[in-house]
């Protein structure tokens, strides 16, 4: 049970710290985080069903594409809210949410698609217990992902620009940081991140419109757990989620409809009893 | 009465007139109009308790939860314990009143988009706890007893009487001093607080009178549509419809959001003909289009429109939804 709520919480971390960079750097939350992650599954099918590329080999591409896509949803709409009261933009963002949700539906109808990997139902032997092949790889992927992103803000000039951005908009363009193209620069990183981690989800599971909502309330239960705009905190928060996702999926009866639940309950919790975040 | 007002004396009593008397011959000529109708007026319902709420600040996502608690509570008593419909319905508002209550005072706190978190997954906890639980039905959902033994003109007259109401708390609520206190509140909660606002009372009565209005639009939908789920009562196009209602007609007033949702819901039902399942998509364009181009909805372009009219130099002010 516990690797089987480690494991998750790899995925779980990657798209959550995208959102975080989203929040933390730019001040935006976005409502459709999950609906890029949607994107990026649909795109590791797509890719993997007519041209025979494994999502794990289309990450670079599908994150590639995924950063233009974010740029552009950044330049002809976010943009233009950044001033606006915090309400406008959760609301735009929540149009693009319903949007690209419905767009999908439209174009890709409402059923599940899954892509048909060989070495998806293969397990390894992990000392004395067996676990999935694709969900070690990607958890593996995820956490590398992850901590590349912390390596990158902490130590490159664009991530420590980043931070500063995020610090104070003004003093940051004051000592010549040019808080536009940092700006455009962090949400695309952060639509990439969630790109690659719905190719993951192509590669795991499947891809659906729907899949979108349920990751960006996830990806906010884990930014609320730790703290918003927290960005390191959000490893220690998704080991809290997929763990007692685990748990909640073990011990209660008929838990795989209760785990569903979790989130809602931790953040509902989190928020009245503790606002600021557990992790800081 | 001054000479100005008493021709829109005699429009509004000829429009009631007709919204009362019309049902009955399209109910024999087209009942599916008398339908559509009947879905506009639970729907701008909706919009108008959505909208009564936000005048405070408080943005909720979980107008779904007050929805589906109503349809849920009057379903179950009605059908387990015999009670009436029409005592139920009540019951239905009631429990979602005292649901709103219960939230309103813990996200009390809670500011922006924590409190929409908030309210998003106190709605999505309730889909989850009516899937999981037996009494409620599970995931098939329960069927429900008709109101009025199914006769439409009669119910579409009971949702009319709902929406006149709605309109009149909403009218009302703007008329009276708590105006200026929803509007102190969302403007600025501390300033609001020392002018001697009674914030907590304030917030908590309205989400209160606006849960009244969805609990009773639940119950009263669930007699009619005859079934209920968690996935539709406590879905989230019930919460999205009731805030992008208001938000495309023009908020924080009645006419913004009974003009947006009968436009929206109109166009809807063209638009699910020709688009199928992702007609929502257009709800997704509307809500991103009004906040980037038109901050202060319908009404908002109306008002411009008419004061261009008049002097040519007039400027309108800053929008803030």
């Amino acid at each position: 049970m516990l690797i089987f709520g480690v494991l998750r919480s790899g995925l779980y971390s990657l798209t959550s710290v995208g959102l975080a960079l989203s929040v933390g750097v730019i001040g935006i939350v976005n409502f459709a985080h999950g609906e890029f992650l949607m994107v990026g599954a649909y795109l590791g099918y797509w890719l993997f069903v007519s041209y025979g590329i494994d999502p794990l080999v289309a990450i670079p591409l599908g994150a590639l594409g995924l950063f233009a896509l974010g740029g552009v949803v950044y330049r002809t709409s976010i943009q233009r809210v950044l001033q606006a009261p915090e309400l406008n933009q959760m609301l735009l963002t929540f149009g693009i949410s319903i949007f690209l949700q419905n767009l999908a539906i439209i174009l890709w109808t409402g059923d599940p698609r899954t892509a048909a990997i060989s070495y998806k139902a293969k397990a390894v032997a992990l000392g004395p217990f067996t676990v999935g092949f694709p969900q070690l790889v990607v958890f593996a992927l995820a956490m590398a992902l992850t901590l590349g992103l912390y390596l990158v803000l902490g130590r490159s000039r664009i991530g420590k620009a980043m931070r500063a951005v995020a610090q104070s908009r003004l003093g940051s363009s004051l000592i010549g940081i040019e808080v536009d193209r940092i700006y455009v620069l962090a949400f695309g990183l952060s639509t990439a991140l969630a790109g690659t981690a719905g190719l993951m989800i192509a590669l795991q599971l499947s891809a659906s419109p729907f899949i979108g909502l349920l990751y960006t309330l996830k990806a906010f239960a884990i930014i609320v757990i730790a703290g918003l705009g927290n960005i390191h905190g959000v490893i220690y928060a998704s080991l809290v989620l997929g763990l007692s996702e685990a748990f909640v999926e073990f011990y209660v009866p008929q838990g795989g409809g209760w785990s569903e639940g979790v989130f809602f309950v931790l953040i509902l919790a989190v928020l009245i009893v503790r606002p600021r975040g557990l992790f800081r | 009465m001054t000479r100005g007002r008493m021709p829109k004396l005699v429009i509004g009593v000829v429009l009631l007139a007709a919204a009362v008397l019309l049902p009955f011959p399209v109910n024999r000529a087209q009942p599916y109009y008398l339908q559509l109708t009947l879905n506009i007026f639970v729907f701008a319902t909706l919009a108008l308790s959505w909208d009564i709420l936000a005048r405070t600040g408080q943005l909720s996502l979980a107008h779904a939860a007050f929805y589906g608690l109503g349809a849920y509570t009057s379903v179950l008593v009605t059908t387990r314990a015999g009670v009436p419909v029409f005592a139920g319905i009540l019951l239905g508002s009631l429990v979602a009143v005292v649901a709103a209550a219960g939230l309103g005072v813990l996200t009390l706190r809670l500011r922006g988009i924590y409190f929409a978190i908030a309210t998003l997954a106190f709605s999505e906890s309730l889909r989850v706890l009516t899937k999981q639980l037996r009494f409620t039905g599970g995931p098939a959902g329960l069927i429900a007893p008709p109101l009025l033994a199914g006769n439409l003109p009669a119910q579409y007259l009971v949702i009319l009487g709902i929406l006149l109401l709605a309109v009149l708390v909403s009218w009302q609520v703007n008329r009276s001093r708590w105006h200026f206190a929803f509007t102190a509140i969302r403007t600025n909660e501390e300033v609001a607080a020392v002018m001697g606002v009674d914030v907590v009372r304030f917030k908590v009565m309205a989400f209160a009178i606006s849960a009244f209005f969805a609990g009773l639009t639940g119950a009263y939908y669930a007699h009619v549509f005859l079934f209920i789920s968690p996935f539709e009562a406590f879905s989230l196009a019930v919460s999205v419809g009731a805030l992008v209602a208001p938000i495309f007609g023009g908020l924080y007033s009645a006419v913004g959001p009974l003009l947006g949702a009968v436009v929206l819901r109109a166009g809807e039902e063209v638009l699910r003909a020709a688009l199928g399942d992702g007609f929502l998509i257009i709800y997704g364009l509307i809500l991103a289009g009004v906040i980037l181009y038109m901050p202060r909805g319908l009404v908002g372009l109306w008002t411009a429109f008419a004061a261009r009219r008049r002097q040519p130099a007039a400027r309108t002010g800053r929008g803030v939804p």
